[in-house]
Formats: C-alpha cells, sequence, structure tokens
C-alpha cells in the first residue's frame, strides 16, 4: 500500500509541477495558456540540446530551462497574449495556435530542415536523456525501496513550490500579484505597474513549465508534441483545484494523483486516467469555482 | 426585404448551387474527397451554432462526431463480406474472434464480453437512428446538467473537453466491443432499398451535399426564429435574460442539442465516405481543429464557419500534396489562427458582414441623397406635420 501511495505521490508531484506555471498564469492573470505544454517540450529539449551541444550535466539544464522558456514566454506576453486580456477564451484559441507553431519550429528544426541543414537533437524524431547516475537506482525509506529518481521529481516539485509560495507570500512582487489576482482594476488604481507584473508572472510560469520539462526528459522520450496531453492534465488540476488558489492547485494535484494511482491498481492505467476525467467533471459541476478559490475576476 | 436580407440569400443560394455544380469538374476519387469536405463544414456549423449563437464554445464536439460514427459504423461493419464469412450464419465483426476466449461460442451474444451490445445493430436503421439519437440523449443530458447548474464560458469547454477524452479512454480501453485504438475499418456499403452507395460515386456525393444544403438551410431558420433571439440574449447577458423570466437552461440545452445531432449526423456521413471509424474522432486536436475552421470561417457565422472550414481542407490537400510541406503547412495554420484570433476575431464572415454592411450604408446615403434633392423643402416640411 505504501508503494501505491509513493507512485500516486511521485504521479501528483508531476502534475504538481506542470500545474503550478498554469495556476499563476490562470490565476493572475486569466490567461488560458495552451502554449504550456510546449514549455514543457522546449524544456526537454534544452536538456537534450545542452547535453548534445554543450555537454552539460542533467542539472545544469535546470536552470537554462527555466531562463529559455521564461524569454520565450516574455515574447508570447508582449507580442500575443497583452492584447487578449479579459478575452479568457480567445486567449485559449490564440495560444493553442502558438502551440501549434512551436511544436512545427522543433519538428522542422525551426524552419532549417528545408534548406537540408540538420541540427542534432531536433527534427521530427524521438530523444532520450539519460538520468545521472546518482539518480538511477533505489532509495532505501521507511522499510521501502523508492524509485531514486521519483524521490528526486518530489523533491524539486516541493521546492518549487515553496520558491513559488515564497514569492507570492514573502516577497512586495507577489504582493502585487495577489493583488492583480483579486482585482486588476484596482491594483492598477494603487499604482501596481499590472502590464510589467503580468509580463513578469507570464514569464515565471512558464519558466516552471521549462523545469518540469527538465524533469519530464528523465522517464518519457521527448518529442515534439509530448506537450499536448500535459497541458490538458495540468488545466484540469487547476480548475479543479480552484482558479488562483495555489493551495487548491496543491492539493487537487495530489487528490487526482492518487486516485490515479489506486485506479490503476485495481484495474489499468487507461481506466485511471478516465476515471480521473470524471471525477474533474463532478468536480466542475458541483463546485464551478473549485475546490477552493478566492473571489476574483 | 432589405438590401443585407438579400445578398444573404444570395450567398446561400450560390453557396449551394456550387454545391451542385462540383461533380461538373471532378472525378470520382475527387469526389469523394469533396464529399469529406463537405462533412467538415457541416461540422464547422454545428460548432458555430453553439459558439456564436450560445456563447458556448464546444471543445468537444469530437464526441458527439464520433458517437454517431461509431453507431453507423457498428451497422455497416456487420454488412461487411467479412463479418458474413466468420463461421457463423449471423455475422460476426472479425477483430471480435481476435479478442475472444478460445471456447467462445461464435455468436454476437457472447463471443466477447459486451459484444451483445452489437444484436440490434443488425439492422442497418438501427444504425442510423442510433447515429442521432445518442448524441441526442448525451448532449441533452449534458446540458441539462451543466446548464441547470449555471455553469457557463470557459467552465463548459472545460467539461466538454475532459468528457470527450474520457469517451475516447473508454472506446479504447473496451477493445473487445470496440477494436480499440484500430477502431472499425473493413466495413459494407450503405444500402437503400438495395441500392449501394459507393463511396467513390456521384451518388454520395449527392446524398452528402444534400444533406449540408438541408443543415444549412434549417440552421438559417433556425437561427432566424425567435428562440434564436432569446438565446443571444441570454449569451450577452445570462442574467438579464433570467429575471425577463427566459428558461435559460432550455435554451441553451435545446441548441447544443441541436448542435450534436448535426454532429452526430455528420460522423454518421463521414463513415460511409471514408469507410472507417477511429478513436482519432475523438481526439482533443481533431475537437479544437473544428474550432479552428469555425474561428477562420467565423465564429457567429454559419456559412462562413461552414465555408471555413471547406476552405482550409481544401488548401490542406493542396498543401500536402508536397510532402516537404505537410509539416509547413501545420506550422501556417498555427500562425493563421493566432493572427484572425487577434486581428479577425469575427472571422471571414465577419469581413463579409462588415462589406455588406458598408454596402448599405452606401446604398442608403445614394438613396438619402437622391430623395433630399429631388423634392423640394416644402414637401418635406409637409410630410413632417
Amino acid at each position: 500500500m505504501a508503494e501505491v501511495l509513493f507512485i500516486g505521490l511521485s504521479l501528483s508531484s508531476i502534475l504538481l509541477l506542470i500545474a503550478l506555471g498554469l495556476a499563476i498564469t490562470y490565476g493572475a492573470m486569466g490567461v488560458i495558456n495552451m502554449a504550456h505544454g510546449d514549455m514543457v517540450m522546449i524544456g526537454a529539449y534544452v536538456t537534450v540540446m545542452s547535453k548534445i551541444w554543450l555537454d552539460l550535466s542533467f542539472f545544469a539544464a535546470i536552470p537554462i530551462a527555466f531562463f529559455v522558456t521564461a524569454l520565450i514566454g516574455l515574447v508570447i506576453e508582449r507580442l500575443v497574449v497583452r492584447r487578449l486580456y479579459g478575452r479568457l477564451l480567445d486567449t485559449l484559441l490564440a495560444t493553442w495556435g502558438i502551440s501549434i507553431l512551436l511544436q512545427q519550429s522543433i519538428r522542422l528544426e525551426f524552419g532549417l530542415s528545408f534548406f537540408g541543414i540538420n541540427i542534432e537533437g531536433l527534427g521530427p524524431g524521438l530523444q532520450n536523456v539519460s538520468v545521472p547516475s546518482v539518480l538511477q537506482g533505489t532509495v532505501h525509506v521507511a522499510g521501502t525501496d523508492l524509485n531514486a529518481y521519483r524521490v528526486f521529481i518530489i523533491a524539486v516539485t516541493a521546492v518549487l513550490t515553496l520558491v513559488t509560495w515564497a514569492i507570492l507570500y514573502r516577497t512586495s512582487f507577489g504582493v502585487q500579484v495577489r493583488a492583480i489576482i483579486r482585482n486588476p482594476q484596482m491594483a492598477a488604481a494603487c499604482g501596481i505597474d499590472v502590464k510589467r507584473v503580468n509580463a513578469l508572472t507570464f514569464a515565471f510560469g512558464s519558466g516552471l513549465a521549462g523545469v518540469a520539462g527538465v524533469m519530464m526528459s528523465g522517464f518519457k522520450t521527448v518529442f515534439p508534441d509530448m506537450g499536448s496531453t500535459l497541458v490538458v492534465d495540468g488545466f484540469l488540476v487547476v480548475v479543479a483545484g480552484g482558479v488562483g488558489s495555489i493551495y487548491g492547485t496543491i492539493l487537487a494535484s495530489g487528490l487526482l494523483g492518487e486516485i490515479n494511482a489506486l485506479v490503476a491498481l485495481f484495474s489499468n492505467d487507461i481506466i485511471a486516467r478516465a476515471v480521473v476525467f470524471a471525477v474533474v467533471i463532478a468536480v466542475i459541476v458541483l463546485k464551478p469555482k473549485g475546490l477552493f478559490s478566492f473571489k476574483g475576476r | 426585404m432589405d438590401l443585407k436580407r438579400k445578398l444573404q440569400l444570395a450567398a446561400y443560394a450560390l453557396f449551394i448551387l456550387s454545391l451542385f455544380a462540383v461533380p461538373l469538374f471532378t472525378d470520382d476519387f475527387g469526389l469523394n474527397r469533396a464529399s469529406k469536405y463537405l462533412v467538415y463544414g457541416m461540422l464547422g456549423l454545428s460548432i458555430a451554432l453553439t459558439w456564436g449563437y450560445a456563447g458556448v464554445l464546444n471543445l468537444g464536439q469530437g464526441l458527439f462526431f464520433g458517437l454517431g460514427a461509431y453507431m453507423m459504423a457498428m451497422s455497416l461493419k456487420l454488412m461487411s463480406p467479412t463479418s458474413l464469412a466468420q463461421g457463423s450464419d449471423k455475422p460476426i465483426p472479425d477483430f471480435m474472434l481476435w479478442n475472444a476466449e478460445p471456447d467462445a461460442p461464435i455468436e454476437l451474444c457472447c463471443i466477447t464480453p459486451g459484444s451483445y451490445l452489437w444484436i440490434p445493430f443488425q439492422d442497418q436503421w438501427f444504425g442510423v437512428a442510433m447515429g442521432i439519437v445518442v448524441p441526442v440523449v448525451v448532449a441533452g443530458l449534458l446540458g441539462a446538467l451543466v446548464f441547470k447548474n449555471r455553469i457557463s464560458g470557459v467552465f463548459v469547454s472545460i467539461i466538454t473537453l475532459a468528457l470527450v477524452l474520457l469517451v475516447r479512454l473508454i472506446v479504447i480501453d473496451a477493445q473487445p466491443v470496440t477494436n480499440g485504438f484500430n477502431g472499425l475499418t473493413d466495413l459494407g456499403f450503405f444500402t437503400v432499398f438495395g441500392y449501394e452507395f459507393d463511396p467513390y460515386s456521384r451518388e454520395m456525393y449527392y446524398l452528402v451535399a444534400v444533406s449540408l444544403a438541408f443543415v444549412l438551410v434549417a440552421g438559417r431558420l433556425l437561427a432566424d426564429t425567435r428562440a434564436s433571439l432569446i438565446l443571444q440574449a441570454i449569451r450577452d447577458d445570462q442574467q438579464r435574460a433570467r429575471h425577463l423570466g427566459f428558461d435559460v437552461p432550455l435554451y441553451q440545452t435545446f441548441f447544443f442539442v441541436v448542435s450534436a445531432a448535426i454532429a452526430g449526423y455528420a460522423g454518421m456521413l463521414f463513415v460511409l465516405v471514408s469507410e472507417f471509424a477511429s478513436p482519432t474522432f475523438m481526439d482533443l486536436s481533431f475537437s479544437v481543429t473544428m474550432v479552428v475552421w469555425a474561428a477562420v470561417g467565423g465564429r457567429s457565422s454559419l456559412l462562413g464557419a461552414c465555408i471555413g472550414a471547406i476552405l482550409i481542407n481544401v488548401i490542406e490537400s493542396q498543401v500536402s500534396e508536397t510532402e516537404a510541406l505537410v509539416d509547413a503547412w501545420k506550422a501556417i495554420i498555427g500562425l493563421i489562427f493566432v493572427l484572425v484570433v487577434l486581428f479577425l476575431p469575427r472571422g471571414l464572415g465577419g469581413l463579409a458582414h462588415d462589406f455588406v454592411d458598408w454596402l448599405a450604408r452606401r446604398d442608403r446615403e445614394k438613396a438619402h441623397g437622391l430623395a433630399a434633392s429631388s423634392s423640394s423643402p416644402e414637401r418635406e416640411v409637409k410630410q413632417d406635420v
């Protein structure tokens, strides 16, 4: 049983890792970022590329992935998302377009493949990342053998969640973000530079997705479409948890991850996923605002 | 009848006429492709009906399309020659034998767990009826549940999205009944009074074209009813419509159901034309692609969304002839989508409406100018009195 709970916990931490960035962008900015999954994909590719081209270790890829995806996020915010504030469904549609663009630019190697130039590590094929030897094997905790990489993911997720919490609740920037979550007009009236804070928040959320991508690359094959299913999962977690509530997102990811692991124990992975979808639908129907939510925009 | 109305009628008439002119220009292979595009057009229309008029963005329209497709495909599967050649006097789908226990009786009742669900589908018309009934019932239940609970906006989209993925997983998991990932292939021909509809034939194209023309006209008539006006009022201000005494969930559910029925019907036609049904119909990307078609064509214009879907698919098939451009085309679609949402939120249909408005205004000004110059000032004063 402890083993199942542990697997559930590691599923939860992956969900949380993906959902954390979405929770911030959706909650704070009212932007449904369908390109979030592709930020995860880019983070994974950064891991692949930094190994091939710079011969950097897995750990060194983490900060690089964060900055690369944050930068891309900043550009997306400037070019597209900024024009769509207040049009929730349109942000969903426009970022879906961006998501296709990002996937295709990796697949086509930024268009260079037309000129016969191929960049190693990009293109339509599958890429693999080998986990550093420190993280291979098992760890012995409380009488059970646990997969070391899963423990590592749980630890990274915990750290990132804490950092995010600290930024939101212990810095003046976080106060501004939370003010915008509650009421953007009032925040602007109080002298908060809403545009700047929004841009930085979006970049931070994207950066978190990039780190999630590094983690995903360790146990999943890396390919251009890998983000599409992830963003749906992350999004369902955010909505079930309650928009704009970081606690809600944490609890919802824990709940859905454990449900997934428990149901998979008694049936199979496909049914487990189906049950998770059913739970999310039930939550939205019964509590449209999510399990935990603020009154906000 | 004012100018706008006339032009709208002309546009519909022109479109429907050109539907029936297509067979003059292409062979049976081209007609088969064209039939698929028309089915996509029907899907685009069904999206616009809920999105434009009810403000409900359905991200799971593939659910209704897929249900319609599977119902039809189950009947046609039983009519396929291979189903008759499985060593039983009654038809048995070939995949059921592959999935059966070694000592299971070769009977639809009990060859695999759940195979009895197929028994009524031995009658083709049962499949046809279910292709509409199942989407309608599912949409009715979902609509009642969602709209009664006053769920709106993005949450409806998320529920529809989660539901289509949920059903997709169930279909994949129920391998002994649905053939899982592989879907239903190797289907028989749709037969009406002894006449077999060959997918690569003029008759099949006409069946699809007549269907689309009918749906288009019916959709237009529906959009002109009082119910549609109330629906638009609900879209613009749900609270106000509720306080004015309208049964808000009823109107929303009704239009949701109509849209689902159209999508289910489109699914059935698609199976006739393409001869397969597969869980990919319920992929998220397919449902979102339908929304892209509607958005480019015009989210609040039935004809626009329909033309948008056809146009995108025609261009896509042209571009896809060159292998290297397939992936580039996808990128272009992504870019077009971003640009349309940013700069042309009402799509091509919106452009057409603006153009018509401009024409009408010019017309009015002209008429006004003429009237003013021809009539003397005194007469105008008299009229005022």
